[in-house]
């Protein structure tokens, strides 16, 4: 049962010391409440209080940082089942791997391409999330040797270690224990000596286990060993266990039936001999590490497509509320660029204006949420529609000049805006990939 | 200690015949009754649903088809019969999917075409058939009577009705013992409305199939997601209104730049892998049609939907 505030506040030592960071410690409660601060901060809690607070207040999923630097990315402090019911908050890292018994040419270019490839995307620069090293070799040497060779290519990012024997972990974190790179894997055996590791180079731990029961039991075995920072490797032996134990252990999580599963969930795509399928699974279905060999430019698009789909806040609405809307810090000439209120047009739209860096305004009309091809066959878009817009929001208040560009799709009305308005109308592009290139020339041109 | 998650559902998903045997009265091989899910896809602890069924969709008027199909295809796509024969036997899909695109075609008039085109269609492929007709009002009556008409007794899926225009073609369900398809954009209520209206005029839960409309993955597809999620959570809350199978067909998958664009050595793995990444996302959020366009994605489909299907070992609960 989750306490109230103020049931919390009671049993805070109420000295508004502010060593927890947080001002007073009825704001510290109220964030304790919301799963937005851990019970950890307060140094002057007895063990009692932070048992019964620790239970109740802390997030359901633990957040884990993997990586330090630029690229590190936190998994966990998810709350839902359902991304409509609010939001999934922190997308999975997708991690390429490389073999100790591969040439070290053919990992500087695996590590070389995680590093560098960009993928842009509605204004958002999209990339993988870091580089598994596994030891197949068998040789904590080799695997010491393979994992410093990666960190010589200097790419800085965030690291998974994966070896059964704890000896080659303790080989490799020789070059690589300051970087909090994810650990692989904690099992029933060699608990004691991975969780030794751990602690020592203060990194998170994947644990591995086939069956719920048996990741509760590792979890609580390795939190009494003093590790925190855990993600469950859940083992799927196909897609459809995949499925079922990672929406179960989310399910169990959430309604904090079992906290020993609030951890983030591991997924290695290629476990089940189809790894594309599991990369789309891991990425819906709630894992936040999936491990994959370097894909090919199809599959490495739709995932980092799809990941960037299921990660958008839902709750923004497929209708913009029409009005004048502002790309950077627009002055006066700035330009002026009409579209329609369906927010994949204007959210598109934007991600280029953004990345155009040209400083703008868009105009939204008030088509109901349709699209500019729709709205224009439906006659939802008109020139009417176009000249109250201007006024009703001010539009020439804000710029000096009179010109309109408009979607190109919208190009059929140009003659009639210009009638109705007065305005000189721009016919843009019909796709708004070219509106960067097109605010750079035929903009600038008419200047 | 046993660790098992509790979902608390009363509801199950309605079920949809699609295609007649012959002991079923149609001439068909085979028949499959879809939906009869009780949870979440793909958690059943026994299997009481079919695996998601694949529909590789052939158009009568390939002029306006993808590119990337007819140059893939070659020139099978302007043999209708041949291209279907082939997706049957060749490319080894569940259904067929007959878009009649030729009736789009402006002042389109033909409409003994349009039942000659059915009838050479299900001669050339014994699989369940999915026809999608016209869409101007002007035509719609006669084409769907005349699809309805063509494939008596074959149990028909027919589509597309949407809220301002569904009457031709509900007519044509029910005067033939046809299903539809009802789509709504993107939205669980409007889908609800919609199949209120069709029942209201006698279309009854077991020949609807919802499509929430897909929009092709990077153009919206988190939109079509979630609305297949609401859809089967409100499903198995207890909404029968809303408990009908879905079709899933992110029909613009090989229009969208990142495919067109593609290198044209990889374009078809490119095209392959949007329409597969999308499948298998909306197959996890409850679809249970998914339509293709590319003969490659089938046999991935295929053998992705036979692993999310598989039962775990004796794990969790112990």
């Amino acid at each position: 049962m989750a306490l109230k505030a103020l049931d919390i506040y009671k049993l805070l030592p109420k000295k508004n010391c502010k060593e927890c960071g947080d001002p007073t410690c009825l704001t510290f409660a109220m964030k304790l409440a919301g799963g937005k601060a851990d019970v950890d901060l307060c140094p002057y809690l007895d063990d009692q209080a932070k048992s019964v607070l620790g239970a109740t207040t802390r997030p359901p999923i633990r957040l884990v940082r993997v990586g330090v630097g630029e690229r590190f990315f936190k998994v966990g402090e998810e709350t839902v089942l359902y991304r409509h019911e609010k939001t999934f908050y922190h997308p999975p890292g997708i991690v390429f791997r490389v073999s100790d018994l591969q040439t070290p040419d053919e990992i500087a270019v695996v590590t070389r391409r995680v590093r560098d490839e960009t993928f842009t995307r509605v204004g958002t620069d999209l990339r993988f999330s870091g580089i598994a090293i596994e030891n197949t070799s068998g040789s904590p040497e080799i695997f010491a040797k393979t994992v410093a060779a990666v960190e010589k290519q200097q790419a800085h990012l965030p690291p998974v270690l994966i070896a059964k024997d704890p000896t080659a972990h303790s080989a490799a974190l020789v070059h690589c224990g300051t970087y909090r790179p994810l650990l692989h894997a904690a099992t029933g055996e060699n608990y004691r000596d991975m969780c030794a590791l751990a602690k020592k180079h203060g990194c998170p731990l994947v644990i591995r286990a086939a069956t719920l029961d048996g990741l509760i039991n590792l979890v609580k075995d390795c939190i009494a060993e003093g590790v925190q920072d855990l993600v469950l490797d859940p083992t799927p032996e196909n897609l459809g266990a995949f499925i079922s134990r990672s929406t179960q252990i989310r399910q169990l999580a959430i309604t904090r039936s079992v906290p020993e599963l609030g951890y983030p969930v591991y997924l290695d795509a290629s476990l089940t001999g189809l790894q594309d399928a599991a990369i789309v699974l891991g990425i819906v279905k709630y894992a936040s590490v999936i491990v994959t060999s370097p894909l090919m430019p199809g599959p490495a698009k739709a995932s980092l497509t799809l990941r960037q789909n299921i990660y958008t806040d839902p709750q923004k609405p497929i209708q913009m509320n029409p009005g004048l809307y502002r790309v950077g810090n627009p002055e006066k000439d700035a330009p002026v660029l009409m579209t329609v209120n369906f927010s994949l047009t204007f959210f598109t739209l934007q991600g280029y204006l953004e990345s155009s860096r040209v400083p703008c305004f868009m105009l939204i009309v008030d088509t109901e949420g349709l699209s500019v091809l729709t709205a224009v066959a439906a006659g939802k878009l008109s020139e009417i529609l176009v000249r109250d817009s201007l006024k009703k929001f001010g539009v020439e208040n804000e710029v000096t000049h009179r010109k309109l560009i408009i979607p190109g799709y919208a190009s059929p009305l140009s003659g009639r805006i210009e009638e109705a308005t007065g305005w000189k109308v721009l016919v843009g592009p019909r796709d708004a990939a070219e509106i960067g290139e097109f605010l750079q020339e035929a903009w600038k041109k008419q200047g | 200690m046993t660790a098992d998650a509790q979902f608390g559902w009363s509801g199950t998903i309605g079920e949809v015949t699609l295609g007649a045997t012959k002991a079923e009265g149609g001439t068909r091989r085979i028949s499959y009754r879809i939906g009869g899910g009780t949870t979440l896809p793909f958690m059943e602890k026994e299997n009481s649903s079919l695996t998601p069924l694949i529909a590789f969709e052939v158009c009568d008027y390939p002029k306006t088809w993808s590119p990337i199909v007819r140059n893939y295809c070659g020139d099978l796509v302007n043999d209708l019969c041949a291209w279907t024969k082939t997706a049957d036997t060749t490319y080894r899909a569940d259904l067929i999917r007959l878009h009649l695109n030729s009736t789009r075609q402006r002042d389109f008039s033909d409409i003994p075409a349009v039942g000659k085109t059915v009838e050479g269609v299900l001669s050339a492929s014994s699989l369940p058939l999915i026809i999608e007709g016209s869409n101007e009002p002007k035509i719609d009556s006669e084409v769907f009577q005349r699809c309805g008409e063509s494939g008596q007794g074959e149990r028909l899926l027919l589509g597309t009705a949407e809220a301002s225009h569904y009457r031709s073609i509900a007519a044509a369900a029910l005067a033939y013992n046809h299903s539809l398809i009802a789509q709504s954009p993107i939205d669980v209520n409007l889908a609800k409305q919609l199949n209120i209206l069709l029942k209201e005029i006698g279309v009854t839960r077991d020949h609807i199939i919802i499509d929430p409309y897909t929009g092709a993955l990077g153009y919206g597809f988190e939109y079509s997601y979630s609305a297949m999620e609401r859809i089967r959570f409100a499903a198995l809350k207890g909404d029968s209104d809303l408990a009908m199978p879905i079709i899933c067909s992110a029909a613009d998958s090989l229009n969208i730049k990142e495919v067109r664009e593609a290198d044209p050595a990889m374009q078809d793995a490119v095209a392959v892998s949007w329409e597969f990444y999308t499948g298998i996302a909306a197959a996890a959020a409850g679809a249970e049609i998914i339509c293709v366009r590319h003969p490659k994605t089938i046999g991935m489909l295929r053998q992705a939907f036979a692993s999310m299907k598989a039962r775990p070992g004796p794990a969790g609960v112990e």
